[in-house]
């Protein structure tokens, strides 16, 4: 009894090769698309590898290049099956390595679709570097004469301003480090020493952000220092104004963007993952078919085509069988080559 | 009646030319294609750019034209590219034979006005830029404080958005911020005896200050952006105004934005000309392809020798012979025809 019979006439099984072929190379450009999306993804990591502490991990565009281009390999290699099957005499020479070649599709489609799930699982992952990442750079924001940090600055600053963003969770973190470094402070003035007097580790502290936080949509000019002092400003009331600073953490700024970028690129890839199953499916139904031809010379006749020979139990036994056989006879190699050789379709 | 520019076309060159123009023809279309989104853009920059061009700048008709000149260059193309395989095969011929006419007429007149029209005012219209934006942005400069007043409560946004993506300020440089009020007079305190001063300090009564909006601060500097009290030097500890430093943006929008908006302007130009030059081509061709096998009565694989040309006779006679014609009632198309490729005989000695 097999799965999912098909009956075949010559016409048929031509039109399922021809649609094949084309939905083959269809499959070769949406490869050739997953490959750049996966390119993008990492270089727009490595843009902002600054404020990740560049401890990001590259896992998910990896993947994604390495799958587009085994999807191109292997859809382009079907794509010349489907099109030589229509000619007995170079079906003839196909004919062996289709078995083997199909288990490998099944694998890769498996593969596909892991791939698919980690775009997006890895928000969780970027969060943590992300605040990890950001709360450094704030951290050396002060240190333009330090080498190696002394790009922290106007990567910050970029930063704000490209995203819309004011420190890591708010404005506040930033009264919480200083920011401003000691060279351009004035040692005599009574202020700086009373400030740098008034925390343990002696640092200058002020409820003042820098100027890439300020908002443009403000109606009034920007107000960086004293911010949580009301009477510093005319008609000013640090609690109810909303337009002044940007609001949003750069954290959450960040993690929105890699977040929609992440799930577009999954969907995407759950999309073109559903169509190399139907793939696999209809080159699978094709292989029946044209084994089921009793006499190649005369192909007008009709054949069947299935997905598996017997029902899904009786071919999990019959798989199981032959693993315990081959484990009998090898003892050694039993678990390698029993997982890699023997296919599902028994 | 001596036909104009003959050229003696037998079968094998007759195919050769089809095949060359097909291939022109792709790339007219191409080229075509390229123009309008040339265009486009520009379009689209100078929406984005719109408060800070003067109403009276003439700039934007510019991408307006170069449009409508690649609409019509990827017309001609398309067209060319269908005739030309089309008289490759007998069958295909017949229906094109009367598209033929009106596709040249159409394309030289109209693609032809056209593109001559764009490049003029690509070479014409830049200059008139300078004048817009030096109107432009002072005017957006003097509305900076108006976030109030209807009409143009953005131009603060505005005026800001555009200074910290062009990295620039003020329009010559951030010195312009000094003459003019940028604070809005209802965040000034009417109490406070300095600004009183400085309302006082001018006919005008503006608030003048040394400072500048934020938007003017430089990210590369290695210090904190000083925004106010910029003429003093002794007011920032280890700072001194009179000295090149990273702290400010040091160009002017007035000539970050002209720079922008001439190279995109010269861009669109050098597509337009080699545009035109690919359509007169495509043109020329089309119009002996036609003539040709109309020489043979529109029998394609006919193995006789044609003559091609360009017009079926001097000036003169088409003149005469338009004028006679003219005398009749009758569709415009034919009246229009001669006296129309007149000009397109001008253009030629340029392309």
């Amino acid at each position: 009894m097999a799965l999912l019979k098909v009956k075949f006439d010559q016409k048929k099984r031509v039109k399922l090769a021809q649609g094949l072929w084309l939905m083959n190379w269809v499959s070769v450009l949406a490869g050739i698309i997953i490959f750049s999306l996966g390119l993008f993804l990492k270089i727009e990591l490595r843009k902002r590898s600054d404020v990740m502490n560049n401890s990001e991990s590259h896992f998910v565009p990896n993947s994604l290049i390495g799958v587009g281009l085994l999807s191109c390999v292997f859809n382009s290699l079907a794509g010349k099956i489907c099109y030589d099957s229509l000619d007995p005499a170079k079906y003839a020479k196909w004919k062996p390595w289709l078995k083997p070649y199909l288990a490998i599709c099944v694998s890769f489609n498996i593969v596909l679709f892991l791939v698919a799930l980690c775009c997006f699982l890895m928000r969780g992952s970027l969060e943590s570097t992300l605040a990890y990442g950001l709360k450094n750079g704030m951290k050396y924001y002060r240190d333009t004469d330090t080498p190696g940090r002394c790009f922290m600055k106007k990567t910050i600053d970029m930063l704000q301003i490209e995203f819309k963003c004011c420190g890591n969770n708010g404005f506040r973190d930033w009264f919480e480090i200083q920011w401003i470094s000691n060279r351009y402070l004035d040692f005599s003035s009574k202020e700086v020493k009373d400030r740098i007097k008034s925390n343990v580790d002696g640092r200058y502290l002020v409820d003042g952000v820098p100027f890439s936080c300020c908002n443009p949509n403000s109606p009034r000019p920007c107000i960086q220092y004293q911010i949580t002092n009301n009477s510093a400003h005319y008609s000013y009331d640090h609690q109810t104004e909303e337009l002044n600073l940007w609001v949003r953490g750069c954290r959450a700024a960040l993690l929105s963007y890699y977040s929609s970028l992440m799930n577009s690129i999954g969907v995407f890839t759950l999309l073109v993952w559903l169509f190399e199953v139907s793939i696999t499916a209809g080159l699978r139904y094709l292989h029946t078919a044209l084994d089921g031809v009793p006499n190649p010379e005369e192909p007008e006749c009709e054949s069947e085509g299935w997905l598996l020979e017997k029902s899904l139990p009786e071919t999990w036994k019959a798989f199981l069988e032959s693993v315990k056989k081959l484990g009998k006879g090898n003892q050694v190699e039993a678990e390698g080559a029993a997982a890699g050789q023997a296919p599902e379709a028994g | 009646m001596a036909p104009v520019l003959p050229l003696v076309l037998p079968l094998q060159p007759r195919i050769r030319l089809a095949q060359g123009l097909w291939l022109l023809s792709w790339l007219l279309a191409l080229a075509g294609g390229l123009t309008l989104l040339c265009s486009g853009h520009l379009l689209v920059q100078l929406w984005h750019l719109g408060t800070f061009l003067a109403p009276s700048c003439r700039f934007p008709a510019l991408p307006q034209v170069a449009l409508a000149a690649g609409a019509v260059a990827l017309g001609t193309g398309l067209g060319g590219a269908g005739a030309s395989r089309a008289s490759l095969d007998a069958a295909r011929y017949p229906p094109w034979r009367g598209v033929l006419g009106p596709l040249l007429v159409a394309g030289t007149a109209g693609g032809g006005g056209l593109l001559v029209f764009a490049l003029g005012l690509a070479l014409g219209l830049p200059g008139s830029l300078d004048q817009g934006l030096e109107e432009g942005l002072g005017t957006a400069l003097g509305h900076y404080k108006d976030t109030e007043v209807p009409g143009h409560c953005h131009s603060k946004r505005l005026m800001d958005e555009l200074q910290l993506k062009h990295h620039c300020c003020g329009r010559h440089g951030y010195k312009d911020w000094f003459g003019v009020q940028w604070v809005s007079s209802r965040y000034l305190d009417p109490s406070d005896q300095d600004v009183v001063d400085r309302i006082q300090s001018n006919v005008e009564g503006l608030y003048l200050t040394d400072g500048v909006p934020f938007s003017c601060c430089n990210p590369h500097s290695p210090r904190p952006c000083l925004q106010s009290q910029l003429s003093d030097p002794y007011a920032h500890p280890l700072f001194d105004p009179r000295q090149p430093n990273l702290n400010l943006w040091a160009q002017g929008c007035h000539e970050v934005l002209l720079r922008h908006l001439q190279e995109l302007a010269s861009t669109l130009g050098s597509m337009l000309a080699v545009t035109f030059l690919l359509q007169a081509l495509v043109l020329i061709g089309l119009r002996y392809l036609q003539t040709a096998l109309e020489g043979l009565g529109g029998v394609i694989d006919g193995e006789g020798e044609t003559q091609g040309y360009l017009f079926p006779g001097g000036l003169k006679e088409m003149l005469k012979t338009a004028w006679l014609q003219g005398g009749v009632a009758h569709r415009p198309a034919p009246e229009e025809a001669p006296p129309e490729e007149a000009p397109p005989k001008e253009d030629l000695p340029e392309a």
